[in-house]
């Protein structure tokens, strides 16, 4: 019979559990993302560069193919800690634009229109909305950081067997982790200039702004009071000096991985609580 | 079993910033799985806004407690909100999506599985009316559809209790009638408590069995409208020209009160067995001339002029 010969009806079915709840949210921010073109293209674009990786992983693992290089050349050309952190600086580029695209998209919406009662007032609280939104973010930017970057390094196992693995398994731990720290923050990050800034442009370009501000003051810092510990506040530098750590690569001079992963620690709770702040069903003026 | 009231609330004060808006509230209203509708009335400013997202789990009251279908708001709100609906008195919506999209994902958030809600979007929608549109995106709805978009959301799960905030609000004559039909159906047809929140008495007085007035944060009257309905009180509004100086003074003679409104103008409270007559002979005798007259039966005008301290008691009432 046609929906609208049958009348409505109250619905007396089984409900969902609160897990399928918390990814209807996701669901449909996923699928409205994935229509826009640019979020689309740049999903595409970042998997150009572990492509050309996986090429490298293959070429270093099929020593017949190297036998007319350089000798010293072909002792460069490693999968070490060097070749995956170089692997992670551009995805998390490609990262940044994508969390720049795609976070403003997120809140924004749901604050200009006033949506937030209607989600609060379903079994749906504060922090499942926050964290579904974050969900989000971390899942799409995933694809295009430690996804691809597992892969890549599963291929090497394939390639190297099982010695390589053995010797190198923290590798893949340390891109993993180190890829989740900046995909949280970078999440963070768009979703807290998405809940102050309602238009999708502006919040964009806040949270593109955040990085290159925060680098920037650092930088001055660091020139004016000649020391080295100004960078500290950028977080970009702070996860470069810890992937560095994780990957038992040669840092940067400044604070270490302990100080940089304190002041992200500091980073990710501020961003908390500014979130936190914003997203109430309801505004109070003092 | 003692029947569970739809809302219940115990010395309840809520504040919002510094100013405490409710004021020690206590009350027991409806009674869950009845198919009853609650009207909450009251000035604006009087709290009832505040009321509802307290009961909604949105504030946190600073004493007392609200319960809703047993369910204590300020803590273990969780499960029990699947069993709500709430409809918003502002604008609430995600402009971009279009209603079928909107509601299935709002059904789908109340713990609806995927394909009953998309089958209830459809209904609910024809339901209120919003069959023709519902592939639109909602930002090119009017005002009108809108309300209505919202009445589909705050029922498209088939909750216990609908909390509608202003449904009436920016609708024209035709689409509140249409709104207020909607109601009565909820209630009547498919046995769901509804709480509206109203200051207008004539949506109250056509969808609900039980009222509350609030005025300055604290309840000024609770009546079962049923049973003031039989009272068979009328309401006349009456314009007149001369001095009308005397005419509160009068009315008593009559069994009538009566509030000036400035220019002339009188709302004026007639007890049972009093015509409209009476009203006539009463300006004949002041030397008024009445300029306009209307007459209708109304029970919550007369209740409302009282709990707001404008008429002293109700006319007809022995012992006055």
């Amino acid at each position: 019979m046609s929906v609208y010969k049958r009348g409505y009806q109250r619905y007396s079915g089984q409900l969902t559990t609160p897990w399928a709840r918390f990814l209807v949210l996701p669901r449909y921010a996923w699928r409205r993302l994935y229509q826009q073109r640019l979020v689309l293209l740049l999903t595409m674009l970042a998997f150009v560069w572990p492509l050309v990786c996986a090429a490298f992983i293959y070429l270093t693992n099929h020593a017949e193919l190297l036998q007319g290089l350089d000798p010293e050349f072909r002792q460069f050309i490693q999968v070490d800690g060097r070749f995956f952190s170089i692997f992670m600086y551009v995805q998390a580029g490609f990262a940044v634009f994508i969390a720049a695209l795609a976070g403003p998209g997120l809140i924004a919406p749901d604050l200009a229109n006033n949506a937030l009662p209607l989600y609060f007032s379903r079994p749906l609280t504060r922090w499942t909305y926050a964290l579904a939104r974050l969900t989000v973010l971390v899942g799409m930017l995933s694809v295009v950081t430690w996804m691809p970057g597992l892969i890549l390094f599963a291929f090497q196992v394939g390639l190297a067997g099982g010695s390589w693995f053995r010797a190198n398994w923290t590798l893949g731990v340390g891109m993993i982790s180190g890829f989740l720290v900046w995909l949280l923050i970078l999440s963070l990050v768009a979703m807290a200039s998405s809940a102050y800034v309602k238009w999708r442009v502006v919040a964009a370009a806040v949270s593109l702004a955040f990085f290159f501000i925060l680098s920037g003051v650092g930088e001055m810092i660091d020139q004016v009071l000649r020391v080295t510990w100004g960078h500290i506040i950028d977080p970009a530098w702070a996860v470069n000096q810890v992937w560095c750590a994780l990957l038992g690569v040669e840092a940067p001079e400044g604070p270490g991985a302990a100080a940089s992963a304190v002041a992200l620690a500091a980073m990710i709770l501020l961003l908390v609580l500014v979130i936190e702040r914003k997203l109430r069903p309801v505004e109070i003026v003092s | 079993m003692n029947p569970i009231p739809v809302i219940e609330l115990e010395d309840l004060k809520v504040r919002l910033g510094r100013r405490e808006i409710l004021h020690g509230i206590t009350c027991r209203l409806g009674v869950s799985g009845t198919g009853k509708a609650i009207g909450l009335l009251g000035p604006n400013g009087a709290g009832k806004s505040t009321l509802i997202l307290t009961l909604l789990g949105f504030l946190r009251p600073i004493a007392g407690r609200a319960r809703i279908l047993g369910v204590d708001c300020a803590h273990n709100m969780g499960d029990a909100r699947s069993r709500i609906g709430y409809m918003p008195e502002n604008d609430s919506f995600i402009g971009d999506m279009t209603a079928v999209g909107f509601v299935r994902q709002m059904a789908e958030l109340s713990g609806l599985p995927q394909e009953a809600a998309l089958e209830k979007a459809h209904q609910v929608l024809f339901h209120v009316g919003l069959g023709e549109a519902r592939y639109r995106e909602l930002r090119t709805y009017s005002l009108g559809m809108k309300q209505m978009a919202k009445l589909a959301q705050a029922i498209v799960h088939g909750p216990e209790l609908v909390i509608l905030d202003e449904p009436t609000n920016g609708l024209d004559p035709a689409a509140r009638r249409r709104m207020l039909k909607l109601i009565a159906e909820m209630k009547n047809e498919q046995g769901m408590n509804v709480l509206v929140c109203s200051h207008l008495l004539r949506d109250i007085e056509q969808v609900c069995d039980e009222a509350v007035i609030l005025k300055d944060g604290a309840i000024v009257h609770h009546c079962n409208l049923e049973e003031e309905r039989r009272s068979n009180r009328s309401f006349v509004e009456l314009e007149v020209t001369g001095d009308d100086g005397n005419l509160r003074a009068a009315l008593p003679e009559i069994g009538a009160e009566g509030v000036p409104e400035g220019l002339g103008r009188w709302r004026i409270v007639l007890p049972p067995g009093v015509q409209v007559d009476a009203i006539w002979d009463l300006a004949g005798r002041q030397n008024l001339l009445v300029r306009k007259l209307t007459h209708r039966r109304d029970t919550l005008e007369e209740i409302f002029l009282k709990a707001m301290g404008h008429i002293a008691h109700t006319p007809g009432e022995a012992g006055v």
